[in-house]
């Protein structure tokens, strides 16, 4: 299919080959430097890449904003944590992480998708923040200490074994882990079930005359993206060894959506992008003043009147039109 | 506890601070409903402009203005700001085709913008201003202080005012054509983009108004804004997006619910029960109790 | 051969030029929250440890080596401060990590220092578990924990006011509830009676739906565990509301503090609580402290910054002990050490890296924290509940 889609989901792909690339240019120099602090700090901006992701699916996807997707990644977390804590099974964690995200997922799903648009944004708003509280009062989930004690583990892969305390190690997994995710949305994109989604961001009506059940579509994508959330918040305690209510909070929603939107609503790898570009300019500007959260607020403000398709969806646009075969219109 | 004790002390005066906190989250949620039912426009920084009537009050304050000048100062230092605001930065999104979403995120970054930069002017420690009448008077055996009989009544009025301005005026009438069909009111010549302008700051206004009225007794501090927002969208919600009789209703409605259910359930489920109040008006009739405002 | 003596002179001399301060730094990284809801105390801290590092600097250092205070935002964010103290001890390699103010934030902290085999120490958190049920090898502490606060407290309630009828009145969370449990346990223990209790969402704006519970129970004593700006809305209602009029007010040592107290105004008159600090303690080494500290940021120290001050000097003590910054000689000589503070001595407890000290009771008149009782250290301590080492 040679459609205006296909072609700038090829563009992505350059771009996400090219991430790629750059990250593993990452691994290699900061394993031989040992270092320790950049690779595990881009290790974190990886999993919050996959929340960013997750947000992007339904955002750039169904046209669905949703405020509280944290919810997904910090019950992932919390949910990962107490499996590690009982036996330290990579595996065990990410199942049971996963299985966490379906079933939240079709119950949030379920409360969420009798409205649309702003309606929607703050009921997923208010379900984490509900869950965020009740988290945060529950002793046995140790309340607002959060639960530390998350033990490092390692993970059997076959032929080759990766500590969850190394770093350079640790971080390629992830990486693996989030381009993994990345081409499986991909190919979802190139079903009919993707192309769906896709049409119901454009048109949702039509859609619907269509004869194909908007409601059952959009449940379909809000489990998904759930799922992933889930996922990628299980690798959070393997990384830093402890959970918090704060992985729940609304300002790590609200960074995902910011990631997104600045890196670039739909286009998959923008979320990655911006995902790594939020994390460097907080570690950056962190460093001269406190007040970081003014530049990144008007950097997204900005984003949003002046360039609506975000930095990748810029750099997309770019890219498909050396793709274009010249002569056609 | 005998019956009339309970009555006396614990119920009567639970309805009566449910009433003031109603009144309170009314005049909030007015100006969000307007600019919703108005603009179309979600303002997730609705509870920084709160925030922000209430620190210009302190400043203000501290220069000598009276509270009594401040009530009629504050609300009016607001209007070019809010005007600014939807001028500059709403209207350039606002013909997106993605206008709520965009919208929402645009005001989303505003409010991170606004509540970091009140941090940075006035440090992140709380200030109280005096309270403009002290005293109380004891009605029945409930104590009432007199500010917060002052609140009830005085946001009353407003509350009337606007309604009053809305619905009986000219300029009024203007608002709600250009709510309910803006091209129709624009080839009648109203100006509808400066109306879009003046509601928005009109909106933001009474935000402000709220915040100054209230910072005696809830005290001023950066992050105050998250005090009210989502109870405050939940009253414009159930209210009927837009409608200014759904705020008032809405308003006391949940406020009361809220100052009820605190007594015989722990305080913290006050939160999720009116957040499950609103999930439930949203499944089952997404206009709210009264609908729009250009459709009241 | 001329030239080859002038270099080496020269080179001489340099070397010698540099001797003076010859050896590297010792570094002492602080993650504390400089933005957000406690950078007001993260303000108190960072002064505290500035001031503690001058005085040093100026006499020479720890063994010769200048300190180096390296500053990071945690913004009492778990999620943040683990990344920063990472930082601070991976790429800026310091030597002792401080500042941590929220429980979350030390306990989480606690175990990258673990994990890093480095030290750190708080002196702001009081939450019993960091030195008791969480307790960690790596942690130390030199403030004073709730369990001191309230025994003490506790103490004073007997003498002043036997068998009192108390109300409680705390933030519905998990610092809240344990604090009110704490004094419940020692109130008890005293003598009074306990009239029910009630807890509020944290961040609640209006207190007033409980007076009602509360003027019926008719009280003489209130204690309440809530902080920060809830402590100036729950105050002033009570005032407005004419709750005050023959209420004797107790809390924790967070309830009122320098960052609030300008904002309670004179509702605050008549709080008592157990503290480890007051600026009116009366000792030439405070008097010259309180004097250095004004003149340096023109604000009065509180708890916060007073036992910032205190735990730089600790180090000091325990490095010169241990002639060495290496961690388990540090951990060794920290252990049971005894030094001097503005507070009087303070010991840390080897069993649970907790300091002992004395404990006092200070009333709020006029805006001023005075002191009118105290109690030994070793009677405030309570046990030592730490099993992991």
């Amino acid at each position: 299919m040679h459609d205006t889609l296909s072609t700038a989901m090829r563009a992505s792909h350059r771009l996400a080959g090219a991430f790629a690339v750059g990250a593993l240019a990452f691994a290699a120099i900061g394993y031989a430097d040992g270092d320790s602090f950049y690779l595990r700090l881009a290790t974190e901006a990886l999993i919050f890449a996959g929340l960013a992701l997750s947000v992007d699916i339904l955002l750039g996807y169904t046209g669905l904003l949703s405020l509280g997707q944290a919810l997904y990644f910090g019950l992932g977390a919390y949910v990962s944590a107490l499996v590690l804590k009982e036996m330290p099974s990579f595996w065990a964690a990410l199942a049971a992480a996963l299985v966490t995200g379906l079933v939240t997922g079709c119950i949030g799903g379920v409360i969420a998708n009798r409205v649309r648009g702003v309606y929607f944004a703050l009921i997923t708003f208010g379900m984490a923040q509900v869950i965020a509280k009740v988290i945060y009062n529950t002793p046995s989930l140790g309340a607002s200490d959060g639960l530390i004690g998350v033990p490092v583990i390692d993970i059997h892969l076959g032929l080759i074994t990766v500590s969850t305390a190394s770093p350079a190690g640790f971080f390629l997994l992830v990486l693996a882990f989030l381009l993994l995710i990345y081409a499986m949305l991909a190919y979802l994109l190139e079903t009919p079930f993707g192309r769906m989604l896709i049409a119901l961001r454009a048109n949702e009506q039509r859609v619907a005359f269509l004869g194909f059940s908007t409601v059952k579509l959009r449940f379909g994508c809000y489990v998904i993206a759930a799922a992933i959330a889930s996922v990628c918040g299980a690798l959070y305690p393997m990384l830093r060894g402890f959970v918090a209510p704060e992985l729940l909070f609304f300002s790590t929603s609200a960074d995902a959506v910011i990631a997104v939107v600045i890196g670039g609503v739909g286009t998959l790898t923008g979320a990655i992008y911006g995902s790594m570009l939020i994390v460097m300019l907080k570690s950056v500007i962190g460093s001269w003043t406190e007040h970081h959260l003014i530049v990144i607020g008007i950097l997204f403000m900005a984003v949003v009147v002046v360039l609506p398709q975000g930095i990748i969806g810029l750099a997309r646009e770019r890219l498909m039109r050396r793709f274009q075969p010249k002569g056609l219109s | 506890m005998s019956a009339g004790d309970y009555i006396q002390f614990v119920l009567a005066p639970q309805v009566f601070t449910g009433l003031m906190f109603g009144i309170a989250v009314i005049l909030v949620a007015l100006g969000l409903t307007i600019i919703f039912g108005l603009l179309d426009v979600i303002n997730m920084a609705h509870g920084e402009f709160y925030a922000l009537g209430a620190f210009i009050a302190l400043v203000l304050a501290s220069i000598g203005f009276p509270f009594w000048l401040l009530l009629a100062v504050v609300p009016l230092l607001m209007m070019p700001v809010g005007y600014a605001v939807e001028r500059l930065l709403i209207q350039r999104v606002f013909h997106s085709k993605d206008r709520h979403i965009t919208t929402l995120l645009l005001t989303l970054g505003l409010s991170i913008v606004m509540e970091d930069s009140l941090r940075l002017v006035f440090g992140a420690n709380p200030y109280r201003p005096d309270m403009p009448i002290h005293g109380a008077i004891q009605f029945l055996g409930i104590y009432l202080p007199t500010y917060r009989l002052f609140l009830i009544v005085f946001g009353a009025v407003a509350i009337g005012f606007v309604a009053f301005v809305v619905y009986r005026t000219r300029l009024g009438a203007m608002v709600r054509a250009a709510a309910f069909d803006r091209h129709m009111a624009a080839s009648l010549g109203i100006p509808v983009e400066r109306i879009f302008g003046g509601a928005f700051a009109f909106g933001v206004a009474l935000a402000g108004l709220a915040g100054v009225l209230l910072a005696p007794i809830y005290s001023v501090f950066p992050t105050m804004g998250h005090d009210f927002l989502l109870l405050a969208f939940t009253v414009v919600i159930v209210g009927g997006m837009g409608s200014i009789a759904g705020v008032v209703v809405a308003g006391l409605f949940l406020t009361q619910v809220q100052a009820i259910a605190s007594l015989y359930i722990s305080p913290v489920w006050t939160d999720p029960i009116v957040f499950g109040i609103m999930v439930i008006m949203l499944m089952v009739r997404p206009q709210g109790l009264f609908g729009r405002l250009g459709h009241a | 051969m001329q030239i080859k003596t002038v270099l080496l002179a020269s080179a001489i001399v340099i070397m010698g030029a540099g001797a003076s301060f010859a050896q590297s730094p010792i570094k002492i990284g602080v993650d504390t929250p400089l933005s957000g809801t406690y950078a007001g105390i993260g303000q108190q801290v960072r002064w505290g440890y500035e001031l503690a590092v001058k005085e040093i600097n100026a006499k020479g250092g720890i063994l010769g080596r200048k300190i180096d205070l390296i500053f990071e935002d945690g913004q009492a964010n778990p999620t943040v401060a683990v990344q920063k103290a990472e930082k601070l001890f991976q790429v800026d390699k310091v030597d002792f990590l401080a500042g941590t103010v929220s429980s979350s934030a030390t306990v989480a902290v606690g175990q990258t220092a673990e994990r890093a085999n480095k030290l750190m120490a708080t002196s702001v958190s009081f939450a019993d578990s960091i030195t008791g049920s969480k307790c960690s090898p790596n942690v130390f502490r030199v403030n004073a924990r709730a369990g001191q606060q309230s025994a003490a407290l506790a103490a004073w309630l007997a003498k002043e006011h036997p068998k009192a009828k108390v109300f409680y009145l705390g933030p519905d969370y998990l610092m809240g509830r344990s604090t009110v449990a704490a004094f419940q346990t020692n109130a008890k223990k005293v003598g009074a009676t306990n009239l029910g209790e009630v807890f509020a969402p944290l961040g609640a704006k209006d207190y007033t739906q409980y007076f009602g519970q509360i003027r019926a129970a008719h009280p003489q004593v209130l204690y309440t565990s809530v902080a920060g700006n809830d402590t100036v809305r729950l105050f002033t209602q009570m005032e407005e509301f004419g709750l005050l009029k023959g209420l004797t007010v107790l809390g924790a040592s967070g309830t009122v503090t320098s960052q609030n107290i300008g904002a309670i105004g004179k509702a605050a008159n008549g709080f008592t609580t157990g503290v480890g600090y007051s600026t009116e303690i009366d000792t030439p080494e405070n008097k010259a402290f309180v004097k250095a500290f004004q003149a340096a940021n023109k604000h009065d120290p509180d708890l916060y910054g007073a036992d910032s001050y205190g735990l730089i000097y600790a180090y000091k003590a325990a490095v010169e002990k241990a002639k060495s910054t290496d961690a388990d000689k540090v951990r060794a000589a920290l252990s049971g050490l005894t030094w001097a503070t503005p507070q009087g001595d303070k010991t840390i407890r080897a069993g649970d890296h907790q300091a002992i000290q004395t404990m006092y009771v200070v009333q709020i008149t006029d805006g001023k924290f005075k002191i009118i009782s105290h109690v030994d250290g070793k009677d405030a301590i309570g046990p030592d509940t730490c099993t992991r080492f």
